[in-house]
């Protein structure tokens, strides 16, 4: 049970960022402290403190994580608990109260402490200008818009960076694999992958073979990808290129 | 134009024409435009989840075009019965159904307060105003990256092309067997109702248009709170509505008009610096905006908070009143069911916890009978997942 309690503690702390000095966190649990000493409001008391605490009691409670997980079959989505919490709505209220009649520096200092307490959302690595209305890559939507077929579906093996885009702007593409082989603690096997990523260098000859049993139609490899022989020297030509992204085109199937 | 004509109609006019029927049954001091339209969304969700998750369970070919017939036929009828309660009350000359607290008080006192709102706060609201324009600026302009929407946004595009839900693998394309825990949860499939209605690329309706739609959806939940909290809400007599202009309450600040724009900056702050980690609702508020799960963190539950302020605001006995309220209730937890499979278990946890400290409070032990009566989609649709999930054991 400690155990159980301690990877409580360890997802509470991931959740509020305690490790990349965030202390939003702090500030919550100082406002419903506050709230706790100062609200005489019953039902507000239910809902800001007497619940919150409540529900702080159950996401340490070993035996309620236990239930949760049993119930769930998920112990990676037990965060979510902290959800309920809803910190900007109590830390909001709890604020303003403190606050009281000097409304605009408290406001100020309120919104200097969230800054401070905070982390950016915008500058996370993750969020970049659109290169077009689908949000999705242009290289994406360039290299489908250039094979992309009239009628019917292909398959295609694209390069890990490409996997994610590839179907969010047309179905009509396959994929021999997709994103569940990216993460790793999924730990999912798949033979097109290995050689297609984890491979130094591809080993044109059985990487050939590999692509013929799904088939794909096409295969795009990034410029300077290690090969061992050239793919054109077993029946694919160069369809096209994307930026960095080389279009190779099975001239075989074309044939049968 | 076309497209902005259907996005309208399925976006705006149909949820808030939805949102009329449980206007209808509350009362007029709490109706405003703001509540009959997020009533509305949580009622059009709620009919979707009815459409969808039968067809997705039971239906083998074209089963997202069988939910879409269903789901349409269902929302035109809620929106003209909306309408006709809408029209039955002016006709009979009762508060309005729009905004009744004004009709209450006359049309002079709504004039004045519609001027009294912005004044001695026009700096706080202007501040406010900037955030969410900057926020809806970044979420037009700049693309957030999320592993999921390999997943979810996919799943939108198969129902759009192919007219199947969850019947297509996303990420790959392959076909595959029903994965429940994913299944039950349609929002994508409402996105991708959008799409086809619009004949917009449900990516883009994902990446653009719900993120227009979803971010001041969520801001004006968070009106409706502060609201609450700050302004016109009447308890155990201690406080008095002074219709459309600031209330006091003897020897507290907090209870003023003043404060609401002073709540939604703050809010507003949290949505932009709550990127602690990856995992708060903040964080998935305002990068993930267009998935289920990120609409449970910024509307559902904050949409529980709002209902228990507005429920018991007159005190426990007199909560059943607002008839109105208990079928936003249930709306709502039937939208939980649509975003995420396990938000239909959070929300219990969120209403048991609430009640049962409210039940301690008000020494009111019918106030978990009553909760537990609201919860009963969230029982039937986990009633419906475990036995679809281990249905294979009977066989």
């Amino acid at each position: 049970m400690w155990g159980i309690f301690l990877e409580s503690v360890v997802i509470f702390k991931n959740y509020m960022g305690y490790h990349e000095n965030h202390f939003l966190a702090g500030l919550y649990l100082l406002t419903l402290l506050y709230l706790w000493l100062t609200e005489k409001d019953r039902r507000r008391r239910v809902l800001f403190v007497y619940a919150p605490t409540l529900i702080l009691f159950l996401f340490f409670c070993p035996l309620f994580r236990k239930v949760f997980v049993r119930l769930m079959e998920d112990s990676e989505t037990y965060y979510r608990l902290l959800w309920l919490l809803q910190m900007s709505i109590v830390s909001a209220y709890g604020l303003i109260r403190l606050m009281g009649k000097h409304r605009r520096i408290g406001l100020a200092i309120a919104c200097l402490a969230i800054a401070a307490c905070g982390d950016y959302v915008y500058d996370s690595e993750h969020i970049s200008q659109a290169q077009n209305a689908y949000h999705l890559p242009q290289e994406a939507v360039d290299i489908v818009d250039m094979i992309e077929p009239e009628e019917g579906r292909i398959t295609v093996l694209v390069p890990a960076d490409l996997i994610y885009y590839v179907r969010q702007y047309s179905t009509d593409i396959e994929l021999p694999y997709g994103r569940e082989m990216l993460i790793a603690r999924w730990d999912y096997y798949n033979a097109m992958y290995e050689a297609m990523e984890e491979a130094e260098v591809i080993d044109t000859p059985a990487f050939v073979e590999l692509t013929r049993e799904y088939p794909c139609a096409y295969v795009v490899l990034k410029q300077d990808r290690a090969v061992r022989e050239p793919l054109t020297d077993y029946g694919y030509s160069v369809y096209g290129q994307v930026g960095e992204y080389v279009v190779y085109k099975d001239m075989t199937l074309q044939d049968s | 134009m076309t497209a902005i004509i259907s996005l309208l109609f399925w976006l705006l006019a149909v949820p808030f024409c939805i949102g009329l029927i449980p206007a209808n049954f509350i009362s007029a001091d709490k109706r405003s435009p703001g509540i009959v339209m997020l009533s509305g969304y949580f009622g059009m969700w709620a009919l979707f989840e009815i459409s969808a998750v039968p067809a997705v369970l039971w239906v083998e070919y074209n089963n997202f075009k069988v939910a879409s017939a269903v789901f349409t036929a269902l929302a035109l009828l809620g929106a003209a019965a909306g309408v006709w309660l809408l029209y039955r009350n002016e006709k009979a000359g009762r508060p309005g159904l729009l905004v009744g607290m004004w009709a209450e008080g006359g049309r002079r006192q709504k004039e004045k307060g519609a001027k009294r709102f912005f004044r001695g706060t026009g700096i706080e609201w202007l501040l406010f105003f900037v955030l969410l324009g900057f926020q809806l600026y970044k979420a037009v302009a700049f693309a957030s990256f999320d592993g999921d929407d390999a997943y979810y946004v996919v799943e939108s595009l198969i129902a759009q092309e192919a007219g199947v839900m969850y019947r297509i693998l996303p990420l790959t394309g392959g076909s595959t067997g029903l994965d429940v825990r994913h299944a039950m949860a349609v929002f994508p499939m409402w996105v991708a109702f959008v799409s086809v209605r619009s004949g917009v690329h449900a990516t883009i309706v994902s990446h653009v248009v719900m993120p227009l739609v979803l971010i001041p959806l969520t801001y004006l939940l968070y009106y409706e709170i502060g609201r609450a909290l700050f302004v016109g809400c009447v308890q155990d007599g201690e406080r008095r509505a002074d219709m459309g202009g600031s209330l006091r309450r003897a020897g507290g600040d907090v209870f003023r008009r003043e404060n609401l724009p002073v709540f939604m900056v703050i809010m507003a702050m949290f949505q932009i610096f709550g990127n602690v980690s990856l995992y708060t609702n903040e964080t998935f508020f305002l990068t993930r905006t267009w998935q289920g799960k990120a609409v449970v963190g910024a509307l559902v539950i904050p949409a529980l908070f709002w209902l228990f302020l507005r429920i018991y605001d007159k005190g426990v006995k007199r909560g059943r009143t607002d008839a109105g309220l208990w079928i936003v209730l249930v709306s709502i937890n039937m939208t939980a069911g649509v975003c995420s499979s396990i938000s239909v278990f959070l929300v219990c946890i969120l209403i048991a916890a609430a009640t049962f400290c409210l039940a301690v409070a008000e020494r009111d032990w019918k106030i978990l009978f009553k909760m537990g009566a609201a919860c009963i989609p969230n029982v039937i649709y986990m009633a419906v997942y475990v036995f679809m999930a281990y249905s294979y054991l009977l066989k």
